[in-house]
C-alpha cells in the first residue's frame, strides 16, 4: 500500500500545486514577519482587519464539526457518528492549525503573543480574550482527540488507554470551550453597535454565531465525507447521511428563525427591502445559506448522497458570506479609504489552507481515519 | 450504572474546575466618580483654527510632522499613528468653524472593555492609558473605539504600537508639570482643562450667560456614559464630526452578555452533559429523539 500512494502521489499534479501553494505561502509569511503589516498587506487605519481575519471567522465554523460529532457520538450515544469522528476531529485540528499561524502573522506584536495567557494581563470582558484562551484549550483537547490517529500506528499503547479512559471528560471539556468560542466569534462584534451595519448587528450575534458553527460543521462534515469516501471507494452510509441532515435543518430552522424573528422584532425588516447592495447581500446570504440547504433537506433529496453534499455546499457559502459582511463589508467607516487585500495575503491564505488539505491528504493515507479502512490493512 | 455515576461525577468537576479558574473580572470603568477625573473642555466659538494645541503636542510626544511633498506643511488631515491630536474645519454655506480631535477619554471606554491584555487602562483619575508591553497588536481596540480614535503603526515591521492620545497623564499630570500640553499652549482658552464636574459646571455657565450663542448641548456630558472631553459648538455637533452615539456606554451590552455566558457556559454546559449522558445511559428515549 506504501508503494502505491508512492506512484499516486508523484503522478498527482494536485500534490505538486498544493506542495508549491503551500511553499509560497511559507516563504511569503516570513517576509510579512520581516517588513511588517504596511508593505506586506493592505490594511490601514480605517480597514484594520482584512482577509486573515474573515478566513479565520469562516473556518472556525468550518472546524464546529468536531464539537458537534463529538457531542452526538460520545454524549447522545448515536453510534452511527464514530465512523467520523476522526476525520471531523484530525480535520478540525489542522483547520485551528491554520487559524493559529493565521492570527499570529496578523497581530503586530507577535513577538509577544503569549500575553494572551498570562494570568495579569487577562481581561474576561474581552471577548477577543475569550476566543484566544478558548481556542488555545480547545487545540489541546483536539491533540489529545486526534492522538490516538498516530500513537495506534506506532503501537504506543499506555497514552491511548488513558485517553479512551478519559475520553467523557475530554469530549466534554471540548464542548464546553467550543460553546464558548464559537458563540464568541458573534459576541466579539456587540461592542461595534455603531459601526456593524444593522441587518447584521443584533444582541442574539452570539446564539446565531453558535447555530451558524452546528450546521456549518455538519455541512463541511456532508462534503468532506462525500469526497473522502467517494475517493477510497467505500460504500455509502445512507443512514449516517439522514441523519446528519436531519441535525443539519434543525440548526438552519433555528438560525432562520432567529434572524428574521430579531429583523421584525427590531423593526429592521424595511431595511431589506431597500434594494441598496446591502439589503441584496443579506437576501443572496439568507436564500443561498438558509433557504437553499433547507429545501434541499426537506425534500426527498435528504436520502441522495447528494442532497446532504450541496446542502453542505450552500451552508458554507451563506456562512462565508455572513462572515465577510460582519468582519469587512458591513463594518461601514465614514472615510472612504477602502480595502482590498494584497496579493501577499491573498497567497499566504490560500498557501496555508493548500497547506492543510496537504496534511490531511497524507494523514488520510498514511494512517486509519474511517473504520471500513481497517480491513484494507 | 456505576460507570455513567462516575462519568457525571467528571463532568461536574469540571464545572467547578472552570468556575474556579474564571473569576469574574473587575469592571472596565475605573471605580472612582467621574466629576474627579481630569478632563479638557473645547469651546468651537472661541477656537481660532491657530494650530498651537497640535505643535504642542508633537513637540511633548516627539511625533513626526506629517508634511506635503514639498515637505512645507504639517498638515495631517486626520489622526494617525503620528497625530495624536488635530484641528480639524468645518465650511458651511454660511458659517464655519474648527474642532479638535483626540482621544474622549470615555468614561466607560469601549476600547478599555474590548482590550484582551488590559494593555488599555482607564486610570482613577480618568486618562485612558496605553502600555506596549502588553499588547499583541491585536487593533480591537480600533474597532470598538466609537470614535476611531486609536491608530496604528503600520509601516513598522518590529514591532508597531497602538497610538492616541494619552492626556500626557504619566509625562504631566502624574509628575505635576501640568495639563495635556495642547491645554496648556492654548493661547485663546478655547481648550481648558481641570476636573470634570467643574468643567461641566464652566461649560453650562458659558451657555447660561450667552444665550443664542451655542448649541444648547454639551457633546460628551452624557454621550456614550459620558467622556473626558467635552464640547461646546455653535455648529450642530454631527456638522463636526461628532456623531449622536446614545447615552448607553458602547461596551454595555457586550459586558452584560460576557458576564450571563461565561458562568452560564462553564457550569450549565457540563451539567448538561452530564444530564444527557445520564439519560442515555438509561436507555430507551433514542428512538424518539429525531437525532
Amino acid at each position: 500500500m506504501a508503494n502505491l500512494t508512492k506512484t499516486n502521489r508523484r503522478t498527482n499534479p494536485a500534490f505538486w500545486v498544493l506542495l508549491a501553494l503551500t511553499l509560497l505561502g511559507v516563504g511569503l509569511s516570513i517576509y510579512r514577519l520581516v517588513v511588517g503589516l504596511g508593505p506586506s498587506t493592505n490594511m490601514n487605519d480605517h480597514y484594520p482587519w482584512g482577509i486573515w481575519i474573515t478566513v479565520d471567522l469562516f473556518l472556525i465554523p468550518v472546524a464546529g464539526a468536531a464539537f458537534t460529532i463529538s457531542l452526538l457520538s460520545y454524549f447522545f450515544g448515536r453510534e452511527h457518528y464514530h465512523a467520523i469522528v476522526r476525520p471531523a476531529v484530525l480535520a478540525g485540528l489542522i483547520i485551528y492549525g491554520i487559524v493559529a499561524v493565521l492570527l499570529f502573522l496578523d497581530i503586530g506584536r507577535w513577538n509577544q503573543f503569549y500575553n494572551i495567557l498570562v494570568p495579569g494581563y487577562i481581561n474576561l470582558h474581552s471577548f477577543l480574550e475569550e476566543i484566544s484562551l478558548s481556542v488555545t484549550f480547545y487545540s489541546i483537547i483536539l491533540v489529545l482527540e486526534a492522538a490516538p490517529i498516530f500513537l495506534e500506528k506506532w503501537n504506543i499503547t499506555a497514552p491511548i488507554k488513558w485517553i479512551d479512559r478519559s475520553i467523557f471528560f475530554i469530549a466534554g471539556a471540548g464542548i464546553v470551550f467550543s460553546v464558548l468560542h464559537q458563540s464568541s466569534l458573534g459576541s466579539l462584534f456587540l461592542i461595534m453597535q455603531h459601526k456593524l451595519h444593522p441587518l447584521w448587528w443584533t444582541g442574539a450575534l452570539p446564539l446565531l454565531a453558535y447555530l451558524q458553527a452546528i450546521y456549518t460543521g455538519l455541512g463541511m462534515t456532508a462534503i468532506a465525507i462525500t469526497l473522502v469516501w467517494r475517493a477510497m471507494k467505500l460504500p455509502m452510509d445512507r443512514e449516517l447521511f439522514r441523519r446528519l441532515g436531519q441535525v443539519m435543518s434543525l440548526n438552519l430552522l433555528l438560525y432562520g428563525a432567529v434572524r428574521f424573528g430579531d429583523w421584525m422584532g427590531s423593526g429592521e425588516l424595511p431595511l431589506l427591502f431597500s434594494g441598496d447592495a446591502f439589503s441584496l447581500l443579506a437576501w443572496l446570504e439568507f436564500g443561498l445559506g438558509i433557504i437553499v440547504p433547507l429545501a434541499i433537506l426537506l425534500s426527498k433529496l435528504v436520502g441522495h448522497s447528494a442532497g446532504p453534499f450541496w446542502a453542505g455546499v450552500f451552508s458554507l457559502i451563506g456562512t462565508f458570506i455572513n462572515r465577510l459582511m460582519i468582519t469587512w463589508i458591513g463594518l461601514a467607516e465614514p472615510n472612504p479609504v477602502g480595502y482590498i487585500p494584497s496579493w501577499v495575503e491573498w497567497m499566504i491564505t490560500i498557501g496555508l489552507i493548500a497547506g492543510g488539505f496537504l496534511l490531511y491528504s497524507v494523514i488520510v493515507r498514511q494512517f486509519r481515519l474511517l473504520p471500513e479502512a481497517k480491513t484494507a490493512h | 450504572m456505576s460507570i455513567s455515576r462516575r462519568d457525571f461525577l467528571k463532568v461536574a468537576g469540571l464545572a467547578a474546575g472552570s468556575a474556579l479558574a474564571f473569576p469574574q473580572s473587575a469592571s472596565a470603568s475605573s471605580g472612582t466618580d467621574s466629576n474627579d477625573h481630569v478632563a479638557m473642555l473645547y469651546d468651537a466659538t472661541i477656537c481660532v483654527g491657530c494650530n498651537a494645541c497640535t505643535n504642542a503636542c508633537r513637540q511633548w510626544n516627539e511625533t513626526a510632522p506629517e508634511t506635503d511633498e514639498r515637505g512645507t506643511y504639517d498638515a495631517p488631515r486626520e489622526l494617525s499613528a503620528e497625530t495624536y491630536t488635530l484641528i480639524q474645519l468645518y465650511q458651511g454655506e454660511d458659517e464655519f468653524g474648527f474642532v479638535k480631535r483626540q482621544c474622549m477619554h470615555c468614561v466607560d471606554p469601549a476600547c478599555v472593555s474590548g482590550c484582551p491584555v488590559t494593555a488599555l487602562q482607564k486610570t482613577s483619575d480618568g486618562p485612558v492609558t496605553y502600555d506596549k508591553d502588553r499588547c499583541i497588536g491585536c487593533r480591537y481596540c480600533m474597532y470598538a473605539c466609537p470614535f476611531h480614535v486609536p491608530r496604528f503603526e503600520w509601516d513598522t515591521a518590529r514591532y508597531p504600537v497602538i497610538s492616541k492620545c494619552h492626556f500626557c497623564y504619566e509625562s504631566r499630570i502624574q509628575t505635576g508639570i501640568g495639563g495635556p500640553a495642547c491645554a496648556d499652549r492654548c493661547p485663546t482658552g478655547a481648550l481648558i482643562w481641570g476636573k470634570r464636574g467643574d468643567l461641566l459646571a464652566e461649560a453650562q455657565r458659558r451657555m447660561d450667560e450667552n444665550p443664542g450663542r451655542y448649541v444648547n448641548y454639551i457633546y460628551g456630558k452624557d454621550d456614550v456614559g459620558g467622556t473626558s472631553v467635552l464640547y461646546l459648538s455653535h455648529i450642530p455637533y454631527e456638522n463636526l464630526g461628532l456623531e449622536d452615539l446614545g447615552t448607553e456606554p458602547v461596551p454595555a451590552i457586550s459586558e452584560q452578555t460576557s458576564d450571563f455566558l461565561l458562568p452560564t457556559i462553564f457550569v450549565g454546559g457540563p451539567l448538561l452533559l452530564a444530564a444527557v449522558r445520564y439519560i442515555h445511559k438509561r436507555g430507551g428515549w433514542e428512538e424518539t429523539w429525531p437525532i
